[in-house]
């Protein structure tokens, strides 16, 4: 059912700083898909029954079984990683479309300040399983806080994943330029934001106002 | 023309105000006084020009006015032109505009009749439509009654051979159950014998299991007692044992008891050694200690022995040091005394040299401040000298015009006394000298004014520039003090310092409005990056081309078209429906299987209908049967009893004999309420009188009746 890869179970000593690197990215990423997964099993964009529960870190989460969700957040995933090493990505941003009136209802977007000066790392490497399932504790806890005072989402939606990076990038294949989706008038609430011991991340979530006394 | 004579005329005007404005030169004087009666007829020409231009420039003005009026006029007349032309176009215009609105009225017409008729048409296809309705109900409903009509059908049926099933399987029944019940007898009484045989053998054994029983808990009871015997002797047994081997153990523990003794006496004559010992040992420690402490103390006074003995060498050998002779602390102490006199003494000697630096910077100053009023005195004294020098040098030039004014005058005065000899012009000529003469004192008082007000203002200058010079000096003078004094920072004056600090007040104003002109930028900037914007030059927001909502909008595309498709069949079927039958659709089943629920009711129909024919075949296939059966039976009860039975009508049966002589012979009996049979009049049974009164009123049996019937004609036809 996993489409992840595997956690590093072992912590062998590894003194090179690329594979710690890579570690952290990989760390960071599995971050940002468990997210997703949370928001969309949370707002219901999918059926719950496509969701299963998965033992990562000690810890169980959700993720999700439809096969064509699954490729298209493994190619964004893949590619958001790539870009995190050289360190060209500015923001990630889920956007969820009402697709009657195609208006965007919700935008929930994460800022990523990418700091490149801290490939040698002074702190030690510390990837205890502690640490990690606090960090994926407080996200999905942020996450479903978020959701109780969120309108409801009544008609059917579609999602979609943004990336804004740096200017001079070369554009990939798959991918193409879009706008930036953003709403009209929207209410806009701020989320805690959280420090991984690699970077800072600031979330925030806005949605449509509805229209109700 | 006119114009340029003006301008002729003006500028002569003006050459001649400027030349009586100039201040009179005193080279020109000779002019003047020479041509003063050339001035008098000038001035006299200049008043005759002055009035012509006058008179000229109100020609002008007035040619001016009419040539305006006529340029009105001429406007006038073309507004005028313009406005007629305005006028026609408008009544033009009006025209076309007439027609137009008549044309679009009658279109406006046309387009309401048109739409009347289409009205009508859809009325008339209304009740087309309700026709059709009402047609299509009718036929549901002759379906419906029909459907009844099989039902009914149906049920007889049922009931029929429900009916025939139940007689049949009651005689079956009865017969299996006679027999069935003499066989069960028969079992019955076999088991019984059985059963009282097994009964006796069990009653046997039963009283023999008893007595086994009784005999066998006597045994067991005789066992549980003898097992609490051998338990009670396996304890006693073990008891003995441990007794046994603890009396063994006793001369042990009496040598132990001894040994034990002994060594307790020692051991608490060693503790009391103990005792003194430890006391010893404490009081051993105590000195120690004290003695520890001696030593330091002993140490720290031979170190601070040392200090003072290098103390007491240096104090003295400081009479070595220094040079002078000392030997003993008295020696010192003098020393000290003296050198302090001397300082006192310099002391004194520098506070009376700083007072006479300051006596002296003092005169300095006044020295200079004298200087400076010397200087200022030396420059107005120059100036007056200047001044006084202007002053000679004009007192010349005046003595020079004046002495050429008197030659000048002597010479006029030669000439007229040359020119008066031979004429008699010496009245004229007098009035002329007088009036020269005052024209000329006029002209020198204005001369003498002039030159007044010229040395007023050379005057004036010179005063300025001593002022200057004075302002300059003092300057110059306050600087040098500012430089000598220690004080720098008062070279700007107050001035400049009040200027700088609103300059300063000036520009912290505008940072503070450009502070808070950038904070509301970047609140707004940071909004802006909240809701999603991002700076195109820098940044860029890509995403998948095969993303979820892409997919899901094609998706929800291709739903909306496929349904339209489908809105478009439904409507052409429901057409077809209303305007044909209903039974061509069942052709389209298979092709189009969606269409199932709209073709329902016809299903159903030709369902019912296949029914109905079943049934229909079954009913005439029962028919059949029934026929031949009761064809079967009459036969048989015709040939059985001789009697050809038939029903005439409800409750009127109708007997005919196999022996009759005639066709028509027959007997009629109706069936009463009652259920009773009764024998009907006809011309037959009036020949059969005798036997009717015999077996019908005397016996009353009809079955004796009609046997009796049948052998009277089996024997009359035999016979016959």
């Amino acid at each position: 059912v996993c489409a992840w890869h595997p956690c590093p179970s072992t912590e062998t000593a590894l003194g090179s700083s690329d594979n710690l690197e890579h570690r952290r990215k990989d760390r960071q990423v599995r971050l940002a898909a468990f997210g997703i997964n949370s928001i969309l099993y949370q707002r219901g964009i999918y059926p719950p029954e496509t969701f299963t529960r998965v033992t990562h870190y000690d810890l169980s989460l959700l993720l999700t079984t439809d096969p064509k969700l699954k490729s298209y957040l493994t190619n964004v995933v893949s590619q958001l990683k790539e870009w995190l090493f050289e360190c060209t990505v500015q923001k990630l941003v889920l956007v969820i479309t009402c697709l009657e009136t195609n208006e965007v209802l919700e935008r929930w977007q994460f800022d990523i300040e990418c700091d490149k000066s801290a490939k040698e790392s002074s702190a030690p490497r510390e990837k205890s399983i502690k640490t990690i399932q606090h960090e994926i504790r407080s996200v999905i806890r942020q996450i479903t806080a978020t959701v109780t005072f969120l309108p409801l989402l009544e008609t059917p939606c579609a999602f979609d994943l943004l990336v804004y990076t740096d200017k001079d990038l070369v554009v990939p294949d798959k991918w193409e330029e879009s706008g930036p989706q953003t709403i009209d008038q929207p209410e806009e609430v701020r989320l805690h934001s959280f420090t991984t011991s690699i970077h800072k991340v600031n979330s925030m979530v806005a949605y449509k106002k509805t229209e109700s006394a | 023309m006119d114009l340029e004579d003006d301008t002729t005329i003006l500028t002569t005007l003006k050459s001649f105000n400027s030349f009586i404005s100039r201040p009179e030169h005193p080279q020109r004087l000779s002019e003047h006084s020479a041509g003063s009666g050339i001035l008098q007829s000038q001035y006299k020409r200049s008043m005759e020009l002055l009035e012509a231009a006058e008179r000229v420039h109100s020609k002008n003005r007035y040619l001016q006015l009419d040539q305006e009026k006529k340029q009105m006029e001429l406007s006038h007349k073309r507004a005028r032109f313009e406005l007629e032309r305005a006028a026609s176009d408008s009544a033009r215009d009006l025209e076309h505009e007439v027609d137009r609105n008549q044309e679009l009225l009658g279109q406006i017409k046309k387009l309401e009749e048109r739409a009347e008729e289409v009205n009508k048409k859809l009325t008339e296809q209304k009740e087309a439509n309700d026709a059709l309705q009402k047609n299509l109900e009718g036929l549901n409903k002759t379906l419906e009654e029909r459907d009844d009509k099989l039902g009914t059908a149906n049920q007889t049926i049922s009931s029929l051979k429900d009916e025939i099933r139940e007689l049949r399987q009651k005689i079956q029944n009865q017969d299996s159950k006679m027999s069935a019940q003499t066989l069960e007898n028969q079992e019955l009484q076999e088991k019984l014998d059985l059963q009282q045989r097994k009964y006796q053998e069990v009653s046997q054994l039963c009283q023999s299991l008893q007595a086994a029983q009784s005999s066998c808990s006597d045994h067991i009871i005789k066992i549980k007692e003898l097992e609490r015997r051998l338990v009670f002797q396996e304890q006693d047994f073990a008891i003995v044992k441990t007794v046994k081997s603890e009396v063994a153990r006793v001369p042990d523990l009496e040598k132990e008891l001894k040994r034990l003794r002994d060594d307790n006496a020692y051991l608490r004559e060693s503790r009391e050694n103990c005792s003194l010992l430890k006391e010893e040992v404490e009081g051993l420690r105590k000195k120690l200690e004290r003695m520890e402490k001696t030593k330091e103390e002993l140490i720290n006074m031979e170190l601070e022995k040392e200090r003072l003995t290098e103390k007491l060498h240096a104090w003295e050998n400081l009479g070595q040091s220094t040079g002078l002779n000392i030997r003993k602390p008295e020696d010192l102490s003098r020393e000290v005394i003296q050198i302090q006199q001397r300082e006192i003494a310099l002391k004194e000697q520098n506070y009376t040299l700083n007072s006479r630096v300051r006596s002296v910077e003092r005169s300095q100053s006044e020295l200079r401040a004298e200087l400076t009023q010397q200087h200022s005195k030396t420059l107005e004294e120059q100036k007056k000298r200047e001044a006084q020098d202007a002053l000679v040098r004009r007192l010349q030039k005046r003595v020079l015009l004046l002495t050429k004014e008197r030659d000048g005058m002597r010479a006029i005065l030669e000439s007229y006394d040359s020119e008066l000899a031979p004429t008699e012009y010496s009245p004229q000529l007098s009035k002329r000298l007088r009036e020269a003469e005052d024209i000329l004192q006029k002209t020198q008082s204005h001369n003498a004014e002039m030159e007044a007000q010229l040395t007023k203002a050379q005057e004036e200058t010179g005063t300025l520039k001593l002022q200057l010079q004075t302002a300059e000096l003092e300057l110059e003078s306050l600087k040098k003090q500012q430089a000598s004094a220690t004080d720098s920072n008062s070279l700007l004056t107050k001035e400049e310092v009040t200027i700088l600090r609103q300059k300063i007040e000036d520009l912290e104003r505008e940072r503070q409005r450009l502070e808070e002109q950038n904070n509301i930028l970047e609140m707004r900037l940071e909004r802006h990056n909240l809701q999603g914007d991002y700076d195109p030059v820098k940044t860029r927001v890509l995403h998948l081309k095969m993303n979820p909502t892409a997919i899901a909008k094609q998706e929800r595309q291709q739903e909306v078209e496929a349904l339209r498709q489908e809105v478009t069949r439904l409507r052409d079927l429901v057409r077809s429906l209303q305007s044909g039958g209903a039974v061509g659709h069942s052709q389209d089943d298979t092709h189009n299987p969606s269409f199932s629920l709209s073709l329902a009711p016809s299903k159903e129909v030709l369902d019912l209908r296949k029914q109905m024919e079943s049934s229909e075949l079954r009913n005439q296939r029962l028919k059949e049967v029934f026929q031949r059966k009761i064809q079967e039976f009459r036969t048989v009860c015709y040939v059985l009893t001789g009697y050809q039975i038939d029903i005439t009508t409800e409750n009127q049966y109708r007997l005919t004999s196999v022996y009759a002589e005639h066709m028509d012979d027959s007997l009629l009996f109706k069936k009463g309420s009652n259920g009773s049979m009764q024998l009907m009049e006809t011309e037959f049974s009036k020949t059969l009188g005798e036997m009717v009164a015999l077996h019908l009123h005397h016996q009353k049996s009809i079955p004796a009746f009609l046997s009796a019937v049948t052998l009277d004609l089996f024997s009359r036809q035999t016979t016959v």
